[in-house]
């Protein structure tokens, strides 16, 4: 009862701070440019491109990559630093004197606060991507008439890599109690550190003809790609699950998630023990 | 039976640059409160006051000791559905209106909708702000918050209010107003502990103080016992030199005027061997009572001892 209200106070918060507007317009621009942008003439593009690359393509493996390339890297980029931009502020609003106070005087114990933030970060994100994603998808399927399932997976897909991020903003929110330094300490882990340390682990792993690293290097590098989070190869498998292809690694699944549990974990352990 | 019990509190702050000692806020503090008082948090600005709330509410930790509400330890989270709490300095999330605040954390409080919005509807029209209840709370003044402030405090019906400044930026009227509805709860059975820097207020509806100073606790009982002296106040007819002289040499009179002097007296068999020196000299009694000291002059007296 008491977590319900905590959570239904966030998203109300949203509402009052014109988030959920902000995300409308966001997103109904995004739309209005897919609406244009999904004709018939862009996935013959996509097929004679698809044949040039050697393929054996028809008409729905062209609608299968026009739609993997909606979800790829750089407007999951776009979306999410979008998300973490607006959510940044949730934790230091609540942290302010005078409310935490209150909300702490209350029969809601500190860790169910920081469950409670995860949870609505979590209808949150699911519900903005099911708005966005699922008209995507009802636009291209009725101009195409190719209505691909798969493609609706990229809604969990989109929120298990924003919920990797949001418990990192949670955290560096709680030790930080400031919204801006959350949003840049975030955003500099989200990109550029995750994207160089994506890199440089496909170069050890891919580029072995063209150079190698010594071991030391390969260590730190493997070391920083396992900790940090991997919303890049999160975004490959969300490719692979449109094209319907097979998950080429489960581990970006499992370090993610273990990642999602060490930040909440941290923050339940740091908020449980500081004084307010 | 006590509702707060403290034991040998102690609270530690680390300074943030690594030159400086650390603030001791709270140096081994005891109390009791009862259940059905009316308790006064009194110490200048920087003694503790607002820590020690905070440390019974969960929401700061001590370095050392502790305490019980209700018989049960301080970060019990179930004892606080029976606790009211009206910080000092509160912030509402500004895009509430009045019963808004009362919907949202009176349903944090653990209360049902249905019950919420009864108790809403109740204090809205106890603490006055039934016309205001659809309004913004950033239109709000001052006082306007101390009493949805007030009302959030009461609004799950608890069993012990901490209250923290409550008179701030409130008009005489509505400190009366205040002072009212406390003494109602009280009357209702509730335990209420005060924490104000406004000394006749206190003076005028608590039953006992504790008094703090950097921390440490250097006055506790119950207001008459600390406003009272050992001197009574007389006032008859007028003196003559006479039952001037002896009053000052065999007395130790302190005059205050020809009709009123204070007499140091530790028990009645003094106060009545005065009473008859003045019926045997013919000076008529109009008045005899204990001699009292407000509580801001003893407190003020405390503290500059202690300083």
């Amino acid at each position: 009862m008491e977590l319900l209200t905590f959570i239904s106070g966030i998203i109300r918060e949203a509402f009052a701070k014109k988030i959920i507007l902000s995300i409308f317009i966001f997103f109904s621009l995004i739309i209005l440019f897919i609406v244009f942008a999904a004709t018939n003439e862009s996935v013959a593009g996509m097929l004679t491109f698809l044949e040039a690359s050697g393929g054996n393509a028809d008409y729905t493996s062209a609608v299968i990559y026009f739609e993997s390339n909606i979800t790829s890297k750089i407007p999951m980029f776009m979306m999410i630093a979008f998300y973490l931009i607006i959510v940044s502020s949730f934790i230091p609003s609540m942290l302010q004197k005078g409310h935490i106070d209150l909300l702490l005087s209350k029969p809601i114990s500190r860790t169910k606060i920081v469950i409670g933030h995860l949870l609505a970060g979590t209808a949150f994100s699911f519900l903005s991507s099911f708005f966005l994603l699922g008209i995507i998808w009802l636009i291209v399927s009725f101009k195409t008439s190719v209505w691909h399932i798969p493609f609706l997976y990229s809604i969990l897909w989109f929120t298990l890599i924003f919920l990797v991020l949001y418990s990192f903003v949670i955290f560096i929110g709680l030790l930080t109690k400031n919204t801006i330094l959350n949003i840049l300490i975030n955003l500099i882990l989200f990109f550029p550190l995750s994207w160089i340390f994506y890199l440089l682990n496909m170069v050890t792993k891919k580029g072995e003809q063209f150079f190698s690293f010594n071991a030391a290097t390969e260590f730190v590098i493997k070391f920083f790609y396992y900790i940090l989070p991997k919303p890049w190869d999160l975004a490959d498998l969300c490719e692979n699950t449109i094209k319907q292809e097979a998950l080429s690694s489960v581990q970006p699944i499992i370090t993610s998630v273990l990642f999602i549990g060490i930040m909440i974990s941290l923050s339940i352990w740091y908020f449980n023990r500081k004084d307010y | 039976m006590s509702v707060i019990t403290i034991e040998n509190l102690k609270k530690e702050y680390s300074p943030k640059s690594f030159s400086k000692n650390k603030i001791l806020a709270l140096d081994g503090v005891s109390f009791e409160v009862g259940e059905g008082e009316i308790f006064g948090l009194l110490g200048p600005n920087g003694a503790g006051k607002t820590t020690l709330i905070k440390i019974l509410l969960g929401i700061t930790f001590p370095t050392s000791g502790g305490g019980k509400l209700f018989d049960r330890n301080l970060n019990d989270v179930k004892t606080k559905s029976r606790l009211g709490y009206l910080p000092e300095n509160h912030s509402f999330p500004n895009y509430f209106s009045g019963e808004q605040v009362l919907y949202h954390f009176g349903k944090l409080g653990g209360m049902s909708s249905e019950d919420v919005k009864r108790k809403a509807d109740e204090y809205l029209n106890v603490v006055g702000m039934n016309e205001w209840r659809k309004i913004k709370i950033k239109k709000y003044s001052k006082g306007m918050m101390q009493r949805i402030g007030l009302a959030q405090a009461m609004i799950n019906n608890p069993d012990l209010i901490f209250l923290d400044e409550p008179t701030d930026g409130v008009d005489p009227i509505g400190r009366k107003e205040i002072r009212d509805v406390l003494l109602t709860l009280k009357s209702q059975g509730k335990t209420i502990f005060l924490n104000s820097h406004l000394l006749s207020e206190i003076e005028m509806i608590c039953d006992r103080v504790a008094i703090l100073n950097k921390g440490l606790l250097i006055k506790e009982g119950r207001v008459e016992d600390i406003t009272s002296t050992d001197s009574f106040a007389f006032v008859t007819s007028e003196l003559n030199n006479e039952v001037y002289n002896s009053l000052l040499n065999n007395y130790k009179a302190v005059i205050q005027g020809k009709t009123n002097f204070l007499v140091p007296a530790n028990n009645l068999d003094e106060v009545n061997k005065i009473i008859d020196f003045l019926r045997s000299q013919n000076i008529l009694i109009q008045s005899v009572s204990k001699e009292k000291i407000t509580l801001e002059s003893k407190f003020i007296n405390l503290i500059e001892h202690k300083l």
